[in-house]
């Protein structure tokens, strides 16, 4: 195990703790703690200041930094069109895709709510997708949004809609929304998950006395079911959000960003600006980068604080 | 009313039920057929049955695409991971849950703090400390940063189950005068040891599916795990829609497998916390 107290940045007298027993051994706190803490210390929190230095700096390559003061910010903010189109992108799938999640996930929830026969096997079904990676389902959808052979055309087709067939992702019109839709179908099952976890701890007799009330479904939605879930909806509401406004994986995977930047977002413009331009400056992706998680911060704490939400942030 | 007519009345929910079923499951059979048949016969036809099954497509994926280096690649990052991040995980959670020593607080917000933590404020400067280390292009690298990263959501998971362990259970053992670490062997690892199953199935799932960090950390062909292998390959031979589509097969069989047997457990393990 490794070396107590020297690295557990604990102070000394917290040896108090099983009172009344003295012990030679070692203090437990210092030992249970340390490997986290170094872990945690060395990648994570340096990473993160390391991250705040970067921004403020020009890096070079062999680590050369030189101070630039906010410079980065100001290029960012204000001479760099591609970045407010990755801002554009990234807020739309922050909105109507955090909106559509929860409210999407609700329904479902409620389908399988009211007795639908099988429904224990509807949600195994149904919950699938998320445990999938987004490699593999992002190249599952490239394949269904294929022009030629994909099954999102022959549907059309089949419907009678020939007319909307069109390659979905090399459409800068479309392409943008196909990856929303995409996304949508790997997260609703967490969503719907989560909400009928929620729906089965609605007390009955609350449901049972809104029925003696005579309340329409409809009304019974409104103002008993969505009033008590409140809180897990809330919480559903900053983790979609979360999610949605850091996005990368999937686009990445489906479509890099093109075409012509429609679905270029924040994340996929910070790692091309990194990794992929050449430029080999690692500052000024990471202004992006720090402006960036500062606004995510800066909304959860607003949505959390104006929906009233009392319980903590949770996974 | 009779039992018939409330099902007819309810035609439309069950139309759609079933309808989001096959939008949901259907895709995975879709390529689990895909990956028995060969190129030429799915671009004869993409949504046939396989007229004759080809499993030496996975051995040939498995040898000539090096999927299996990608798959011991992705196991040997995953179970190492996984184990540590369990080991150090609960003996955190066990020292926040049972103990009360000044800068507890402080050391629980930190450590939880780091679920909501954007992965963009990470990956560029662990980029540059794994090349300033040598960890860069090494398994041993990209396992220390899935250890860091998966803390906060096990520290978190683990805590809130052993904070509910009755402390009279403590009291018992230090009478019979186990030390601190045998109550934390002996006691709380047995007593938790479902928690403790919950995260490392989730623990395995997401990091197996994880992708951002390794496309940053590992560039190396023969050090990819599974997802970054496929991109590769899907990068180099976008029309062999057969092999992607075995490649496919191979990184979603075991979270399918693990699914099968512990769907309660996980999806448990997922709603941990979410609802109150």
């Amino acid at each position: 195990m490794t070396a107590p107290a020297a690295n557990s940045g604990l102070p000394a007298e917290s040896a108090l703790s099983p009172p009344g027993i003295l012990r030679r051994a070692l203090n437990p706190i210092p030992v249970f703690l340390a490997p986290a803490l170094v872990i945690y210390a060395a990648f994570i929190v340096y990473p993160v200041l390391r991250t705040f230095y970067n921004s403020v700096h020009v890096i070079k390559p062999r680590n050369v930094a030189e101070f630039v003061g906010f410079a980065n910010f100001a290029t960012l903010l204000q001479t760099d069109p591609v970045f407010w189109k990755a801002v554009g992108n990234t807020a739309i799938f922050a909105v109507v895709g955090t909106a559509a999640d929860v409210v999407g996930g609700l329904l479902l929830a409620l389908c399988l709510f009211v007795r639908v026969p099988l429904a224990r096997v509807w949600r195994v079904v149904w919950f699938t997708p998320v445990l999938m990676s987004y490699v593999v389902v992002g190249i599952i959808w490239v394949w269904i949004y294929d022009y030629d052979w994909g099954v999102a055309n022959i549907v059309l087709h089949w419907l009678g809609l020939g007319a909307y067939e069109q390659s979905w992702l090399g459409n800068p019109k479309t392409a943008l929304w196909a990856v929303l839709v995409t996304h949508l179908w790997k997260w609703l099952g967490f969503n719907m998950i989560i909400s009928l976890a929620a729906l089965y701890a609605i007390p009955t007799e609350v449901l049972g006395a809104a029925e003696l009330d005579n309340c329409g479904w409809l009304a019974k939605l409104v103002y008993v079911i969505v009033p008590m879930l409140r809180p897990t909806l809330v919480n559903l509401l900053v983790l979609s959000f979360i999610g949605k406004m850091m996005i990368f994986d999937l686009v990445w995977i489906m479509t890099g960003g093109g075409p012509l930047w429609s679905t270029e977002t924040v994340s996929t413009y910070v790692y091309k600006r990194a990794f992929d331009w050449n430029t080999f400056d690692l500052g000024y992706p990471s202004a992006i980068a720090v402006l960036w998680s500062l606004i995510i911060l800066l909304f959860v704490a607003l949505m959390t604080q104006l929906l009233s939400q009392r319980d903590k942030l949770e996974f | 009313m009779t039992l018939w007519l409330a099902y007819i009345r309810r035609t439309p929910l069950l139309l759609f039920v079933l309808l989001y079923t096959i939008a949901t499951g259907g895709p995975f059979v879709w390529v689990a057929v895909m990956s028995v048949r060969t190129t030429p016969e799915i671009f004869g036809n993409p949504y046939a049955l396989p007229s004759r099954f080809h499993w030496d497509k996975f051995t040939d994926a498995w040898t000539s695409s090096s999927y299996g280096t990608y798959f011991w690649n992705s196991t040997i990052v995953v179970v190492t991971a996984v184990a540590l991040v369990t080991v150090v995980g609960a003996m955190a959670a066990h020292c926040l849950a049972r103990y009360r020593f000044r800068g507890r607080r402080l050391v629980r917000f930190l450590i939880l703090s780091g679920m909501v933590l954007p992965p963009q404020l990470l990956i560029l400067s662990l980029f540059q400390i794994m090349v300033d280390y040598r960890l860069y292009n090494t398994l041993t690298g990209l396992i220390i940063v899935y250890v860091a990263t998966q803390l906060a959501m096990t520290v978190y998971i683990l805590e809130g189950f052993f904070a509910q362990i009755p402390q009279d259970l403590f009291d018992a053992a230090r009478m019979d005068g186990y030390s601190d670490f045998e109550i934390f062997w002996r006691i709380t690892l047995p007593i938790g040891v479902a928690a403790i199953f919950t995260t490392v199935t989730l623990n395995f799932i997401i990091l197996w599916n994880e992708f951002l960090y390794a496309v940053v950390l590992m560039t190396e062909d023969s050090k990819r795990t599974l997802p970054l292998g496929i991109m590769h390959f899907m990068g180099g031979h976008q029309l062999d829609v057969g092999m992607i589509a075995t490649g496919l097969m191979i990184a979603i069989l075991p979270v399918i497998l693990i699914y099968a047997f512990f769907s309660e457990t996980m999806i448990k393990g997922m709603t941990a916390g979410a609802v109150r």
